[in-house]
Order: structure tokens, then sequence, then C-alpha cells
């Protein structure tokens, strides 16, 4: 679990916890609301209501993902494990994979190309979702704008603000480079 | 040199998602018997009843995880021998450490390649065909 960026919002009496691409964050404390801002990148906001524990991830697929979940490809890999410790961490934190729903957020197209990036990302997370029999209870992808997304994970309630891409932070109108696949560095050496 | 096609695989995940992935990057190994488990409970049960070549599992899950599967399978004489590759996240050194203590025979970071996933394989069984 990451989550590096905390802050003190006043106005939300909240502990902010910015999440930014690559990153997720779970949390049981209903003092904390997580916040991204999303070009076509996707946030999955993810609960169990039960158990009072929610979580939010930030990813982008490294190339146009098809949102089919068996091409095999390295972009649905990527999405998958992004998913996965997402997931995992709210297990980790007493919920139960049979209670999660889900909230997703972003897969923009902020500008005029013949890929939709967005879309590819919104379908792989709709996609991947489904095939993991975790309801969508809510979403707002596609359009033309950017997004600020706050995220309270205990209650699961959300607050959404459209940005024009103008006025979108440099991180949404130009995303970091995806971290490449594993690599051999840092591996332990067993041959 | 082994082939591929003659080696039976145990893919065993707990998401339907991850398991379709790693069972498409062995196909394009060139692997063809390959079975399924969602957790390492199943995974032991499906193993006892028609032992594998190789498992390839996760392991974080839920009932049985892929450490406890290790030792399960280690612990029982018919299955002793079967390779086992653990699919870990990147943060978890202290866990491949474990599981090379519980004789896990290779490790593969997700998320992987498919060339980082036969490198792994082939590490255990030599270059496949």
């Amino acid at each position: 679990m990451i989550g590096r960026d905390y802050s003190h919002d006043d106005e939300l009496r909240a502990t902010k916890v910015h999440v930014t691409q690559g990153e997720s964050h779970v949390s049981t404390d209903p003092n904390v609301v997580m916040t991204t801002v999303l070009g076509s990148c996707i946030a999955a906001c993810i609960r169990d209501p039960q158990a009072g524990v929610g979580g939010m991830n930030h990813f982008l697929l490294p190339d146009a993902g098809d949102g089919r979940g068996g091409s095999g490809g390295d972009a649905v890999r990527y999405g998958a494990y992004a998913m996965e410790l997402l997931i995992n961490g709210l297990l980790k934190k007493g919920a139960r994979r049979e209670r999660l729903e889900a909230k997703i957020f972003g897969g923009g197209k902020l500008f005029d190309s013949l890929s939709d990036v967005g879309a590819s990302n919104a379908a792989f997370a709709e996609r991947f979702l489904r095939d993991e029999g975790i309801p969508i209870v809510s979403s707002s992808v596609g359009g033309v704008s950017a997004r600020r997304v706050e995220f309270w994970p205990v209650t699961g309630r959300v607050r959404q603000r459209l940005v024009a891409v103008d006025n979108a932070p440099q991180e949404v109108r130009r995303p970091a480079p995806i971290p490449q696949p594993a690599s051999n560095a840092g591996d332990l050496e067993l041959f | 040199m082994p082939q591929a096609s003659s080696i039976s695989v145990l893919v065993v995940d707990d998401q339907l998602t991850m398991r379709a992935l790693i069972r498409n990057a062995l196909q394009q190994i060139g692997f063809k018997d390959i079975r399924e488990a969602p957790d390492g409970e199943e995974a032991l049960k499906n193993l006892l009843a028609k032992p594998a070549n190789l498992v390839i599992s996760d392991f974080n899950m839920p009932k049985m995880d892929g450490l406890a599967l290790l030792r399960a399978v280690r612990s029982h004489p018919p299955i002793r021998q079967t390779a086992f590759v653990m699919l870990t996240g990147r943060a978890d050194r202290e866990l491949v450490q474990r599981a090379v203590q519980f004789g896990v025979n290779n490790y593969c970071v997700k998320p992987f390649t498919v060339q980082g996933l036969r490198d792994k394989i082939e590490q255990v069984f030599g270059q496949l065909t």
C-alpha cells in the first residue's frame, strides 16, 4: 500500500491522501478522504460497506489495452496487477471479496488523437470488475475533461469536479512514464 | 530440451483475470496442459487427485496462501517433487526469502512479461522448445 502525500484539510475536516499515478491506498479511517486528478487514467474506488474499509488506485495502461482480459498483453497484465494490489490491500484490512463494490472514474480523451487511450483504460476496468464479480455501483468515465475526485473510503461518498484541460495539472496533461514490467533489477538471485 | 507442451501446469490465483492472463502467457510459450485453481486449498486437492509438473502460484489468496500451498506440496511425498514458481509483488522480498527456505524453485515478480515468465520457467526446466 502506497500513499505518500498526506495533508489536513480544514474545510473538509479530514486527512487528505493524494493518490498519484501508479499508487494505491486503503483505509478504515472515517476521517480520511482520498483525492486524485485524472485525465485518461482510471481511478477505481472499491470498498466493503460492511467492514468499513475502502481504497483507491490510479493507473494508466502502458499502451492501448483493448479491455479484453484474455488478450494477454503487457498492458492488461499491468492493469490487472494495479487492481490486484488494491483488492489485496482491502482484503488484508478485513474486507470480504463478495461484499466489494466499485466506483470508477477517469478515462477521458483530453486531446485529439487517433487512439483513445482513456476509453481503453475504462474498458479494461469495466471488464476486470465484471469478470471478478465486483459490481460497479457508480461511474463517470470518458468525456473530454479532466476530473478531480475525492473519495471517502469508509462511507463510499465521492465528490467529482470536471476540470477543463487547460486548467488541469501538468501531470494530468502529460502523464508520468509508465513503470516497465518487472525486470530482474533488485531480484534475489536464486540461480 | 524439454517440450513445453509435455509439461503439465497448475495455475493458482484467486483472481479470474490473473489466471486468464497467466494461462494466455503460458499458451504463448507453448504450454498446452494447463489447469487452474482459485486458492491453495483447491490447488492441493487438485494436485493430490492429479499431479502436475509445474505449479505457478500467487501468494495472496484466501483459505490457503501460496506459501502454505508450497509447504503442503513439499510435505506430501507423491507431489513433493513438483516444480513450484511463486508470483509475488515487487515489495515481497521477505516472502521470497521464506519461499526459498520452503523449497520454491523460482519466483516471478508481477506485473510480468511473457518473456520474463518464460525465463523463470526455463531456469527451472532448461530451455523449452
